[in-house]
């Protein structure tokens, strides 16, 4: 019960943050370059809640964004999903306590979408490659990603550990039996 | 232990004013002057109304043993009658607002009245900082199909690339996918117009004929071909033709004529072919 009102209460996050992006974000600009939340929660979820959620909520939410927006159907989703299965292999080996891996992470992370996705652009769709105009965005997208992230960072532990007792006290439990 | 959570409250508000220092730096047009007014203003401004509160009590101490009650009466009236007035201000704005929206349909309409159109509004935006797409709020119920020319007041938007029973998904002529075969409406000459991720309010044209005479302020417009987009639609003006080395290799900046950070109205051609 405490898992599904989670789950329900990430996929109201979601929504919150697809409002914020498409109307605050797309005027509170750096350089006319908005940030991408999405990294930052898909990779959140799988980071505290596990890879099965990270996983197949990034594949959900960037189904969606794909049907409701994008341009062709399929890489948002892929990528998100990756994303959040990455969450968990980046929790067994770093320490998600720290603010500067945290911040790490998001780079990584946002430069892993945004490349991506960009190349899938270049492969399915008439568009010309433009390597300067394409760093130029994914630099300022991930230093606005950072900084978003620093801005929210005791959010992010309070309301990631809530989620890390909900989706993973039974593998802490089988550790000390 | 609290020093650590102090230091952390101030790295926050610290990021969190640097964020709006970069945010209004990066986006704002106005020149160093009114910035430097602006920044002077926040600090000379509340002394100067607070001398301005002092001598207004001063000199109009003589007033202030009038009447308590009649005053105090007049206020309630003028507050019930400013509620009142401010109640008709706000349905006067809706009426201003739907009037201005209506209007807006009907100089659509009159200017491309050859075409068989449909109003739209733009319900939604595309939220990737790499691609350009806006969807409208009428689908296949209202007759819309897939490839459909998409245009505003001022010019060509883009055309419709998905489309469901409701809404409509625009590729927009600043998407970096979008490629438009064009003219030049002085000289003739065919060029191809495509969206750069550069710049979202310009396009890049590209493929220009080595004898055409491109000059800046020259209009481009749809050239018919390619089958998507109908003969003669504004799509913006030349800026500036950046010419290189070798002369075929030469492209312009165009300006789009549609603001799309401001397109709310749409109309979408349903008879292009005709």
């Amino acid at each position: 019960m405490k898992k599904v009102v989670a789950v329900l209460l990430i996929i109201l996050s979601f929504f919150i943050i697809y409002f914020l992006q498409s109307n605050f974000f797309t005027w509170f600009t750096i350089a006319k370059v908005q940030p991408n939340l999405f990294v930052i929660f898909v990779l959140l979820i799988g980071l505290f809640a596990g890879k099965k959620l990270g996983l197949v909520l990034g594949i959900i939410f960037g189904f969606y964004l794909d049907v409701v927006v994008g341009r062709q159907i399929g890489i948002s989703g892929i990528m998100l999903g990756l994303i959040g299965l990455a969450g968990e292999y980046l929790d067994k080996n770093f320490s998600k306590e720290s603010r500067i891996t945290i911040i790490l992470m998001i780079i990584s992370s946002t430069v892993v979408f945004e490349v991506g996705s960009y190349m899938f652009s270049l492969i399915t769709l008439p568009v010309t490659v433009e390597i300067f105009g394409f760093l130029k965005i994914l630099l300022i997208e991930t230093l606005y990603n950072v900084i978003v992230t620093i801005i929210i960072y005791p959010i992010i532990q309070k309301l990631g550990h809530l989620l890390e007792e909900t989706f993973k006290t039974r593998n802490i439990l089988t550790r000390y039996f | 232990m609290d020093k650590n959570k102090k230091s952390g409250i101030i790295g926050i508000i610290i990021t969190i004013i640097i964020l709006i220092v970069l945010v209004a730096c990066t986006n704002s047009n106005v020149n160093q002057v009114s910035y430097i007014e602006n920044i002077f203003n926040v600090f000379v401004m509340p002394i100067q109304n607070g001398f301005t509160y002092l001598k207004n009590k001063i000199s109009g101490n003589d007033t202030f043993f009038a009447d308590m009650d009649t005053l105090k009466q007049e206020n309630e009236q003028l507050k019930q009658r400013n509620s009142e007035l401010e109640q008709s201000l706000r349905e006067l704005e809706i009426i201003k607002a739907d009037n201005e929206k209506l209007k807006e349909y009907v100089n659509l309409k009159d200017k491309y009245s050859d075409y068989e159109t449909i109003p739209a509004d733009v319900i939604n935006r595309d939220i990737s900082n790499y691609s350009s797409t806006i969807v409208i709020n009428v689908g296949t119920d209202d007759g819309v199909q897939e490839g459909m020319t998409v245009i505003a007041d001022s010019g060509l938007v883009g055309h419709i690339i998905s489309v469901t029973s409701n809404t409509a998904k625009v590729q927009t002529l600043v998407d970096t996918a979008s490629a438009v075969t064009s003219t030049i409406s002085t000289a003739d000459d065919t060029i191809v117009v495509q969206g750069t991720l550069d710049d979202k309010t310009a396009l890049k044209a590209t493929f220009i004929p080595t004898d055409a005479v491109v000059l800046q302020g020259d209009s481009v417009e749809t050239s018919g071909i390619g089958g998507i987009y109908p003969k003669g639609i504004h799509i913006g003006t030349i800026r500036e033709v950046v010419n290189t080395s070798n002369i075929t290799d030469r492209y312009a900046m165009v300006d789009t004529a549609v603001d799309f950070t401001k397109l709310n109205t749409v109309l979408v051609i349903t008879n292009s072919d005709e």
